[in-house]
């Protein structure tokens, strides 16, 4: 009876298994099929020559090199700015007692109801009016904080023993040498699951860069491909050369960080 | 475990230094979130294009919304997306109901799972705009091979096929994320009232229906609150994998962003964008209540 189950259990499993890799495994043959075989019928599954020359010919054909600075730049800048100033800002609302707290956390709170996209059309004519329309710092400047990592880190002080930092205060240290040198060492794995959440959902970004971001010098890869989908159509190998290089880093961050992923998603959904 | 926020002597001193720490993010939330957010309800009564700057029109944007087909079309399709939350609900529970069992390599399952979440919707949607291609795409193939539909099927170009397709595309990306929370939600239930259920005598769907599914109620409801917003919120999906399909066909954001961006009429964009927000905010306050609950002391 155990068996059968188990059996019936891997059977679902694998099937599932195959359905969530089939795009990309179907994406990386042809990235390395030949013209003919990309149109042919039957399907081809496994290339008969791997045309690694796909990587080089979009390599040359594109900027692609450039969207992939500007990707960089762009996501690391976003987490910088987000832990600085979630950092900073989830301390007093966990730690110190001031007049309007409460009332301070809860408008932090009520920005999660103002999705992105709802705000996307006023924030390109703030963008346009401040001189970043067409720039990297215009993509990254209005994801600087977030409610969600405010609470997310405010969490995490919560937790903190206070004997700690009312040690460090009777020693007469500072508050804000308290906050540097005892809080924030402690909740440094809260600190890595918002630096893994922040970057894989800046890496793969689309509409806002894609509003603000007008030359193709300043493409992120996300919006570099989408281009490329449309100008190069019908050559479909080099799209899907673009579309395996530019998946590798996401894949590589997320396999060494898959923990404090998890942690994040469970700790952004109150549990 | 409830923390409860330490009381610490409050000066004048110190109320300048918790002003100072809040400094840098409430102005970016005040610039960023809060004036975007009513300056939208100004751009919403002119008629805007960022050439020539605005004519106030008062509510005429509105009155033009309830004319315009274009408009019910977007709208009746972002409902229809809310349709992938049940299924996502079904789908990602069962997952995670087989996924906790000990079964060896669970972890690499895991992993293969999770793997479409954090790829960027752009490149999944390049994969599945292929897979879907009605003349030489894999998917065709499979299925007039397997014998489940005589011809090809229209996944791209017939209304509302191209639809459904896309969905197909949001519930095969979401599986992993939901399964997630579940899982963690599975990890509160107590051992104990399943293993008493199995000694009662019963059967798996009956411990699964009446023991398991109402005491994971709280993960259910945040997975059903989370999954209906994304749903209202589509936009890269239908982007890049219908991208020459008529504007009926998509929904809310692709009409907004063809609106403001292609047809630049910021003006009328931003009405959209305030119908847009009245629609998520029945979630998006359920979701703000139950991220209180689990912050109050």
């Amino acid at each position: 009876m155990k068996t059968i189950s188990q059996l019936f259990a891997y059977s679902v499993l694998i099937f599932i298994a195959l359905v969530m890799l089939g795009p990309f495994l179907w994406l990386i043959s042809t990235s390395l099929k030949g013209t003919e075989e990309i149109f042919s019928w039957p399907p081809v599954f496994i290339p008969k020559h791997w045309q690694f020359e796909n990587y080089a010919t979009v390599w040359n054909a594109v900027p692609f090199g450039r969207y992939f600075v500007n990707s960089i730049i762009i996501a690391l800048g976003t987490v910088t700015l987000t832990v600085f100033t979630s950092a900073l800002a989830a301390y007093p609302l966990a730690r110190l007692s001031f007049p309007g707290r409460s009332l301070i956390f809860t408008a932090i709170i009520s920005t999660l109801i103002i999705p992105q996209e709802v705000i996307v059309i006023p924030l390109y004519t703030l963008v346009l009016k401040l001189g970043l329309a067409d720039t990297l710092i215009g993509v990254m400047l209005p994801f600087s904080t977030s409610a969600f990592s405010i609470y997310l880190l405010r969490q995490a002080y919560l937790t903190v023993p206070r004997e700690l930092e009312e040690a460090a205060m009777i020693d007469g240290a500072s508050t804000f040498r308290i906050w540097w040198s005892v809080a924030l060492p402690l909740i440094k794995p809260s600190v890595a699951a918002l630096v893994v959440l922040t970057f894989i959902s800046s890496w793969g970004d689309f509409l806002w860069p894609l509003i603000v971001l007008r030359s193709p010098e300043h493409y992120t890869l996300q919006v570099g491909l989408s281009m490329m989908v449309q100008s190069l159509a019908a050559n479909y190998k080099l799209v899907a050369a673009g579309a395996v290089v530019s998946v590798i880093p996401v894949i590589v961050v997320f396999l060494f960080t898959q923990k404090y992923f998890v942690s994040g998603i469970l700790m952004g959904s109150g549990k | 475990m409830i923390v409860r926020p330490t009381k610490f002597p409050a000066s004048e001193s110190k109320n300048l230094i918790a002003f100072f720490f809040l400094l840098p993010a409430l102005a970016a939330l005040t610039l960023f979130s809060f004036c975007p957010m009513a300056y939208i309800f100004l751009l919403g009564m002119q008629r805007y294009n960022p050439v020539q700057g605005g004519t106030f029109i008062g509510f005429q944007n509105y009155l033009n919304l309830f004319r315009d087909t274009n408009f019910w079309w977007t709208l009746l399709n972002s409902i229809i997306y809310i349709a992938v939350t049940p299924v996502l609900i079904i789908l990602s529970l069962c997952v995670a109901m087989i996924i906790r069992e000990k079964i060896k390599g669970r972890k690499i399952f895991r992993t293969i799972y999770f793997l479409p979440v954090v790829t960027p919707i752009v490149i999944t949607g390049i994969a599945w705009r292929w897979l879907l291609n009605e003349d030489v795409g894999l998917l065709n193939f499979l299925i007039v091979k397997s014998g489940i539909s005589a011809h090809s099927v229209h996944w791209l170009t017939q209304y509302p096929v191209n639809l459904i397709s896309v969905m197909g595309v949001t519930i095969w990306r979401g599986i992993g994320y939901y399964m997630v929370i579940f899982l963690a939600g599975l990890m509160g239930i107590p051992k104990e009232l399943e293993e008493a259920s199995i000694i009662d005598g019963a059967s798996w769907f009956q411990r699964t229906l009446h023991i398991t599914v109402p005491l994971l109620k709280p993960s259910i409801t945040l997975v059903f609150i989370i999954s209906s917003i994304s749903a209202i919120k589509v936009f890269t999906e239908i982007y890049i994998i219908l991208p020459g399909a008529p504007i009926q066909n998509k929904t809310l954001v692709a009409y907004m962003y063809q609106t403001a961006f292609e047809h630049f009429d910021l003006g009328y964009a931003s009405a959209l964008g305030v119908v847009l927000f009245l629609f998520t905010l029945v979630f998006s306050y359920m979701n703000m209540k139950l991220l209180e609950r689990g912050s109050a002391p």
